[in-house]
């Protein structure tokens, strides 16, 4: 187990990010615009404490650091604006839960026997599933970029999802190339963590809604980074459609490994492929056309994202993508809840808080039910031969719940 | 059977390099009877120099992979250094050494490289080749042609060179080696530098078919340890056919119904050959120890 701090590095992010605030507050607007009280006169300064805990390290530690980009840029937006929030002072420690849900576990036990007012993470939902019995327990609110349904399915009232679950993600994905593009050669591949057998759950209903049968369904382990075992008997199964159900890096070896094999299929997936890295991993060739499910399209698709984008790029020196605009999302969302409690919380009550919060994000509309669940739909989108995401013209703008 | 001979071809090509990291293993336990537990974080940051030559410094693939090779032997040689004095007094002392050593190495490829890691892009024209209807990739072939290539020059330089001999001289009787002027330490340094190399040679060419980040030595290296306890540990030939072997029954299980299981059923096939063989498919090879 690894706990790291905020180190030279991270100080030096925070400063850039802190100032990357000030830009961002001029023109996000709308950002924190649901819950800014008047500024008057300013209660003593409270420190809320945030426990980051992510795969910062192994395949998946990009989620990890989108979580604590996307988290870091809005505390500092938060700790600029203290007439705006209370002079509430979000103080966010990290810890790498090295995508391993032994780990992830081992770290909600020494959260849960700290002084932590919230715990952001995981990244991933395997991680987030094993950790939700202790910090429901304590009574600590979990705020998870994890998609899994498994997670929903928990009807836990201490953890809420910083973005859709699979089904959402994936009703989308399905509405539109089965229903719109009447593409029915479809062939599956997805590991058996918890975020791949929720997408393949979740697409398979959607599958079976419509009559349809996957050509090919392969399942294969997190870990494997060689597929051309599965893959093989894909490519006999000649799909016209090939459904990925598995992380970024993943992903993007699947398809470089599926084209080398000859799969011309066209790539379907959700979250994972509305990345950089999957891009990178594949080979842009490989990806071009790849349709993507996403409530997050576009740093320009507003004055919001375009502002966002800008602060981020500011304190990072990238752009940002969906993950960490699911991270900053999920903290404003807790900023607002803190606002409705007039800066004095506890767990309970600042969860209870966070399910009467309503917000609108840089990826869409947060309402939140019983089970933690808040965006209720994604968009559709389709990499072009720059790697970015375009809606195309025939694409649902923005399907309604 | 076209099915099946594609399954082949994906796992030979895999299991070439598992036979690469296996090799490397090998030599250095037949020489000193000592397992390099660091061996597989030696791949990693092969696979990084390798990634940076190639994508940073623009230099072509051959010439990145040929100095990420240089400085893993560099480095290995110098481990070897720096463990001597443990030589004669305590082998679970320079095993531990290991370990710590391949932990180091995790540190310090974080804070150069970060924890994010690098996607490498295929270094030649992909398009994939058509032979009898099983679909081959150029890169696999380019994988398998550089690993042989290795392999027999590994066999030329321990069967044909005076260096060579040598380390096959200490490898079966170290006082007999001693005996007649070997400097068994300095053959123990050339097993260190020529296990670290074949681990980054694995490592660049691994490099573009997985994702290249730090803990990739921990997962592609347990299954190169893998395969030479299959093979045979510390028997060269075994250490080939113990990579091949595994890469294949990887496969198979991928390609199989059990997809999902493909660790399962690849460490219960191992664990059922050498329940069977104990001393792998080609029978153990180490050095006898004074």
């Amino acid at each position: 187990m690894r706990t790291i701090r905020f180190g030279h590095r991270s100080r030096r992010r925070r400063a850039l990010a802190a100032g990357s605030a000030v830009v961002l507050s001029l023109a996000v607007g709308t950002g924190v615009g649901t819950a800014q009280p008047k500024a008057t006169k300013l209660p003593p300064a409270k420190t809320f404490n945030v426990a980051l805990i992510g795969s910062d390290s192994g395949t998946n530690a990009d989620l990890g650091t989108w979580d604590y980009q996307g988290t870091t840029l809005a505390a500092a937006y938060i700790n600029s604006h203290p007439s705006a929030f209370h002079n509430v002072h979000i103080k966010i420690t990290k810890f790498d839960d090295q995508g391993d849900p032994t780990t992830a576990a081992n770290l909600a036990q020494e959260v849960a026997s700290g002084h932590y007012d919230l715990v952001y993470g995981s990244s991933l939902s395997t991680d987030t599933l094993a950790m939700m019995p202790v910090l429901s327990a304590a009574h600590i609110p979990e705020v998870t970029s994890g998609q899994s349904n498994a997670i929903l399915a928990q009807g836990d009232g201490y953890v809420f999802l910083n973005s859709a679950p699979s089904s959402i993600y994936d009703a989308t994905l399905a509405k539109y190339a089965f229903d719109k593009l009447g593409d029915s050669r479809v062939a599956m591949l997805t590991n058996n963590d918890s975020y791949g057998a929720s997408e393949h759950t979740a697409m398979l209903a959607n599958l079976t809604a419509r009559g349809l049968t996957p050509t090919d369904d392969e399942v294969v382990v997190p870990t494997a980074t060689d597929m051309t075992g599965a893959l093989s008997l894909i490519a006999k199964a000649n799909p016209k459609v090939l459904f990925l159900g598995m992380e970024e890096v993943q992903s993007g070896l699947a398809v470089k490994q599926a084209r080398a094999l000859g799969i011309k299929a066209v790539i379907l997936e959700g979250a994972p492929a509305a990345t950089p890295i999957y891009v990178q991993t594949a080979g842009l060739s490989n990806v071009v056309g790849t349709i993507v499910s996403s409530p997050y399209l576009s740093n320009t698709l507003n004055a919001q994202t375009k502002a966002f984008a800008a602060a981020y790029m500011k304190a990072f020196g990238v752009a940002p993508e969906l993950h960490g605009a699911k991270a900053y999302d999920g903290m404003m969302i807790v900023a607002t809840a803190l606002n409705m409690l007039k800066g004095k919380w506890t767990g309970p009550t600042l969860a209870a808080a966070m399910h009467r919060v309503k917000y609108t994000g840089l990826t869409g509309k947060f309402v939140f039910d019983s089970r933690g669940l808040g965006l209720h739909a994604t968009q559709i989108a389709v990499i072009n031969n720059k790697g970015a995401l375009v809606i195309p013209k025939n694409a649902v703008s923005r399907p309604s719940k | 059977m076209t099915q099946f001979l594609q399954t082949a071809v994906g796992g030979l090509s895999i299991g070439t390099v598992y036979a690469l990291v296996a090799l490397g293993f090998s030599i250095v336990f037949r020489t000193m009877g000592l397992v390099n537990f660091g061996h597989g974080d030696i791949l990693m940051v092969g696979a990084f120099l390798t990634a940076t030559f190639f994508t940073s410094w623009h230099l072509p693939f051959p010439v990145a992979i040929v100095l990420a090779v240089m400085v893993a032997a560099v480095m290995g040689f110098g481990f070897e250094r720096i463990l001597r004095p443990l030589e004669r007094s305590d082998l679970n002392l320079m095993l531990i050494g290991t370990i710590g050593f391949g932990i180091a190495l995790e540190g310090v490829a974080q804070l150069i490289w970060g924890s994010i890691g690098t996607a490498v892009p295929t270094p030649i024209a992909n398009t994939p080749l058509h032979v009898g209807g099983v679909i081959i990739s150029p890169y696999d072939l380019l994988v398998l042609a550089a690993a042989t290539f290795v392999m027999a020059a590994l066999y030329v330089f321990l069967n044909r060179t005076k260096a060579g001999i040598a380390m096959q001289a200490a490898a079966m009787d170290y006082d007999a080696a001693t005996a007649v002027g070997i400097n068994v330490s300095r053959c123990n340094g050339r097993a260190f530098a020529i296990g670290a190399g074949l681990a980054a040679i694995a490592g660049g060419l691994v490099g573009p078919l997985v994702y290249v980040q730090v803990s990739m030595g921990s997962s592609i290296g347990i299954r190169g340890f893998a395969a030479a306890i299959l093979g045979g540990f510390g028997n060269i030939p075994g250490a080939i056919v113990g990579g091949l072997v595994f890469g294949l029954i990887e496969e198979f299980a991928q390609g199989s119904s059990y997809g999902a299981y493909t660790d399962v059923i690849t460490f219960v096939a191992f664990t059922l050959v050498i329940m069977i063989r104990p001393t792998g498919l080609l029978g153990e090879q180490t050095v006898a120890r004074p």
